[in-house]
């Protein structure tokens, strides 16, 4: 009897302790920006009152960074949007040739670091010493230089190179699932290709581009990582760095804290208006009946633009910055072209024995990745038990709440958590950037789990439990398995997050818990070997939990 | 000639290995109904959509109201939306992101049809679907039989000359599909188009055509008027799609002067039944004796041309009863109304000469 009322008490209590720690993490920093926001010093007096925000309004950087980021924000999600659906119909709709293979290319961005990518570009771009420039002067006569990594163009060009897999990913589904009869029926009935595909077409997977556009914008507008490297060499101005020098000495916290706020406002307003909108938009195009999923005979000019497209996508999101890195971090010195006599593996040896900023770095990254990524999928399993088999009433409000960081710049959640640590012995300890990943990131898990978890008949488990296991055991042997290829993916995706977090640490890392993002930033000012080097270093532990993850789901699909 | 609208000839296509249409020919007079009839998988919405332009086929030609929409010599495959036709699909595709009269009126809009015009004529062709009053529904919220008449009503509302149905009614219930089958023939006498249907379902074809084609793995396996084409099978894959006994018999010997052939079915049923065309068979071959499950009469009481019998087994079907009847080691089904017969009875079977066919045996039996 009293096991059974422990059980009973373990299966309400664990999920709700799940969702009771993952509505701290977010609150918890949300408050104190909050209330930091309020808080005005005079001396050693403080006020609450509305001084920061008043001073941030006036402040023309304030306006010149918020309208930058809008700008750069807008352009990539329209870009990124037509893109990634160009991609995903092509791959999902078309002929064209190399199409199984593709499909997985135009992801691998998805599973790179930005702020790599950022680099790479600056050395295949930047006006003095950049590869491309050179190679088209030399070879084809023709000069580049006009072309200017540091810059709004800049920003906006490798920010699409990153999101666009976000709309690849959210309309390659609706595309395949489509009933090509919808379409068939346009054409019949007089509609030319184009017509069709712009008025049956794209209005019907419209939801998805609609969700897909309002994440790749506010995660978008709130990438650090990007504008610090090629804007902020320039001094254009944007919302995370802006943020990010406003907490560097002379610090002013206030001020953060209420950009902060404003940036939090719009990005929660924002998804609530998606959450509206498109609940009341969702077509069911799946019919079911008489459905065969039709492929789009290309001809060869249709052949030769979808290649032109898949190249210039591929090559600049993966090949040229990998080939660029490569070059670079096997270089003694970098000046704009590669030089076999002068090849190196000094910077990979420097920077993997050597030097110890580098080697914590790598220690530390991999120790909050493992750990965070392990602490995060746990979290998350407790989290979506409650969200789908938890009090009814309550789970859309917890959904709702739980979801909430999905949008929230990592620059500002790792301000919420400076806040709060600034007087307290978790300032400039790992455990702290350890609580803020799993902070800004659990959702991510939440969700995937979640969906598997639909999935599964609760019938399952009650025939477990009938059959005389204890929640506990019917937990773990018949829902953690069943669950399996969402843990693995869960955590394989916070592991890859993690390993390339670099909005969040950059606020919250000190002497000693540096991570790799941060350690390429720190050496950025001194040797691009070194950074490309590391650079290198972490790009090989990303490709190989995106192989695992593929590995893993062709062996899933197989079994 | 005049009045031949579609004509396909030597019509191939092949999906990589699978050849899912083998050299089909047929004709289409003018404001005819046509059915491709035949099992799943035959091949049937690989033609249609080969009329439609929606697969290209790999060979063969494709002509409609006299003009060559497909030819693979002449390298000619016109667009779908070039062809003017109408479609009707099994899943009706009915654009769920648009009301039921922008559905209806979307092929005058893309002919360039003023906003207010073709809205009226949408909303005249939804009246005579028996949809009047759904304009401004969202295409999605109407039922399945309501879906399919707008999908009629968007097929119809260009005045297209050719309509394609393919399996249009199978998602029916069978009184709504009764009901639409009616309506379509009084629709074609009064609009006047030509008519395709594809459909698996042989009550469907004979009640909308006056021509069948029907298909067996991708070649037309038989054709003609339907009444032909029902009454007297061709094949034993005709004979079998339509459900009829298909027996194992021995020729026995030619009746000459008449179109009789004497057979025997077993060691102690022998008849005289009617040549099937294409029966070159020799006395002692084996053929195939064919009846008509309504044409076998099971009663209490000896009547002409029976034979002696036990029930082996009897189906309950409403109106109508079915049995499996024993005649020696000959097992016979038979459709009767219901008269009460349970398994074990003794009865006599009457079949008589004239609904007996004997066919060749092919390689498709
Ligand atoms: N796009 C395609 N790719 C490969 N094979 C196809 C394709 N379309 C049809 N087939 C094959 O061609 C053959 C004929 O298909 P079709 O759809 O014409 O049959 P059907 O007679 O309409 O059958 P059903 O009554 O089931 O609709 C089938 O074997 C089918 O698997
Ligand atoms: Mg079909």
């Amino acid at each position: 009897m009293n096991t059974g009322a422990q059980g009973r008490f373990l299966q309400r209590a664990l999920p709700i302790a799940g969702v009771t720690i993952g509505v701290l993490l977010i609150a918890g920093p949300f408050l104190a920006t909050i209330i930091r926001s309020l808080l005005v010093w005079d001396g050693d007096s403080v006020a609450i009152e509305a001084g920061n925000f008043l001073r941030l309004f006036g402040d023309p950087r304030f306006v010149s960074a918020a309208l930058n980021t809008l700008i750069a924000g807008s352009c990539t999600t329209i870009l990124a949007l037509l893109l990634g659906f160009s991609l995903a119909w092509l791959v999902a709709r078309t002929d064209m040739p190399g199409r199984s293979w593709l499909e997985t290319a135009n992801l691998v961005p998805f599973f790179l670091s930005p702020y790599v990518g950022a680099i790479s570009w600056i050395y295949l771009l930047a006006p003095h010493g950049g590869l491309l420039p050179w190679l088209a002067r030399t070879y084809l006569g023709v000069s580049l230089e006009w072309l200017d990594i540091y810059s709004m163009g800049g920003v906006i060009f490798v920010l699409t190179l990153f999101y666009t897999p976000y709309v690849y990913l959210f309309v390659i589904g609706p595309l395949r699932q489509m009933d090509a009869a919808l379409e068939d029926a346009a054409r019949v009935h007089g509609a030319s290709f184009w017509y069709t595909l712009s008025h049956i077409t794209l209005p019907l997977v419209m939801p998805a581009l609609l969700s897909a556009g309002l994440i790749v914008f506010v995660t978008s507008a709130g990438l650090f990582d990007v504008p610090l490297a090629l804007a902020s060499p320039r001094g254009i101005r944007f919302m995370p760095t802006e943020i990010f020098s406003m907490v560097q000495y002379p610090s002013d916290l206030g001020r953060a804290a209420a950009f902060g706020i404003v940036v939090l406002t719009v990005t929660i307003v924002l998804t609530l208006l998606q959450r509206r909108f498109i609940a009341n938009r969702r077509f069911d195009t799946v019919t079911g009946k008489g459905y065969r999923p039709r492929q789009i005979r290309l001809r060869t000019g249709g052949k030769i633009a979808a290649l032109t497209l898949e190249a210039v996508y591929v090559g600049g999101g993966v090949i040229l910055p990998l080939v660029a890195l490569l070059m670079v971090s096997f270089s003694k010195l970098w000046t704009g072209r590669f030089l076999w006599r002068t090849a190196t593996t000094g910077n990979f040896e420097y920077v993997l024995t050597k030097y110890d900023l580098t080697r914590t770095a790598i220690t530390n990254s991999l120790f909050l990745a493992l750990v965070g990524a392990t602490w995060g999928v746990a979290l998350a399993v407790l989290q979506s038990y409650y969200l789908t088999r938890g009090n009814p009433k309550r789970r859309a409000l917890v959904d709702a709440l739980l979801s909430l960081p999905l949008g929230i710049p990592g620059i500002i959640l790792g301000l919420g958590f400076l806040i709060l640590a600034i007087r307290t012995p978790l300032y400039s300890t790992l455990t702290i950037i350890l609580i803020a990943y799993i902070a800004r990131f659990f959702p991510f898990a939440t969700r995937t789990v979640t969906a598997m978890f639909l999935a599964i008949n609760p019938e399952l488990e009650q025939s477990a439990r009938s059959a005389g296991a204890s929640w506990l055991q019917t937990m773990r042997l018949i829902v953690l398995p069943l669950l399996r290829p969402a843990l693995i993916a869960a955590w394989l995706m916070l592991f890859v997050i993690f390993i390339r977090e670099l909005g969040a640490t950059i606020l919250l890392y000190a002497q000693g818990t540096e991570t790799i993002s941060v350690a390429m930033v720190v050496l950025s000012e001194r040797s691009s070997g070194y950074v490309a080097a590391l650079a290198v270093v972490q790009l090989v532990m990303l490709l190989a939990a995106f192989a695992i993850m593929r590995l893993t789901r062709t062996s899933m699909s197989q079994g | 000639m005049t009045d031949r609208f579609v004509h396909i000839s030597h019509l191939t296509k092949r999906f990589g290995d699978h050849t899912a249409v083998r050299n089909v020919s047929f004709e289409v007079p003018r404001g005819s109904t046509l059915a491709l009839l035949g099992p799943s998988g035959c091949g049937k919405t690989t033609i249609l959509r080969c009329l439609a332009g929606l697969e290209t086929p790999d060979g063969g030609t494709i002509e409609i109201a006299g003009i060559p929409v497909f030819d693979s010599a002449q390298r000619i495959d016109l667009m779908p939306e070039k062809r003017e036709l109408g479609i009707v699909f099994q899943s009706y595709a009915v654009w769920p992101h648009m009301t039921v009269a922008e559905n209806v009126a979307f092929p005058l809009k893309v002919r360039g049809m003023g906003k207010a015009e073709r809205l009226e004529r949408a909303s005249r062709m939804l009246d005579i679907v028996g949809l009047k009053g759904f304009e401004h529904r969202s295409a999605t919220l109407v039922s399945g039989g309501q879906q399919q008449r707008i999908a009629l009503a968007r097929a119809l509302v260009a005045e297209p000359r050719l309509v394609l149905f393919d399996e249009a009614l199978s998602n029916l219930d069978a009184q709504l599909r009764e009901q639409m089958r009616l309506e379509l023939r009084l629709l074609q006498e009064r609009l006047g188009f030509t008519a395709i249907y594809v459909t698996h379902d042989q009550a469907e074809a004979f009640g909308l055509a006056d021509t069948v084609v029907l298909m067996n793995q991708g070649a037309i396996e038989t054709m003609g008027p339907a009444r032909d084409v029902f009454r007297r099978p061709a094949t034993p894959f005709v004979a079998r799609f339509f459900g009829l006994n298909v027996l194992e018999a021995t020729l026995l010997g030619r009746i000459e002067g008449t179109p009789y052939v004497e057979v025997a079915l077993g060691a102690h049923l022998t008849t005289r039944a009617r040549a099937g065309s294409g029966l070159v068979a020799s006395v002692g071959d084996p053929v195939l004796a064919c009846i008509r499950k309504e044409h076998v009469r099971v009663e209490q009481a000896p009547m002409p041309d029976s034979y002696a019998g036990t029930i082996e087994a009897a189906s309950f079907l409403g109106v109508a009863e079915e049995y499996i009847v024993k005649i020696d080691e000959i097992a016979i089904r038979a459709t009767r109304p219901a008269a009460g017969f349970a398994r074990g009875d003794s009865v006599h079977v009457g079949m008589s000469p004239d609904d007996w066919i004997v066919l060749q045996p092919g390689e498709t039996a």
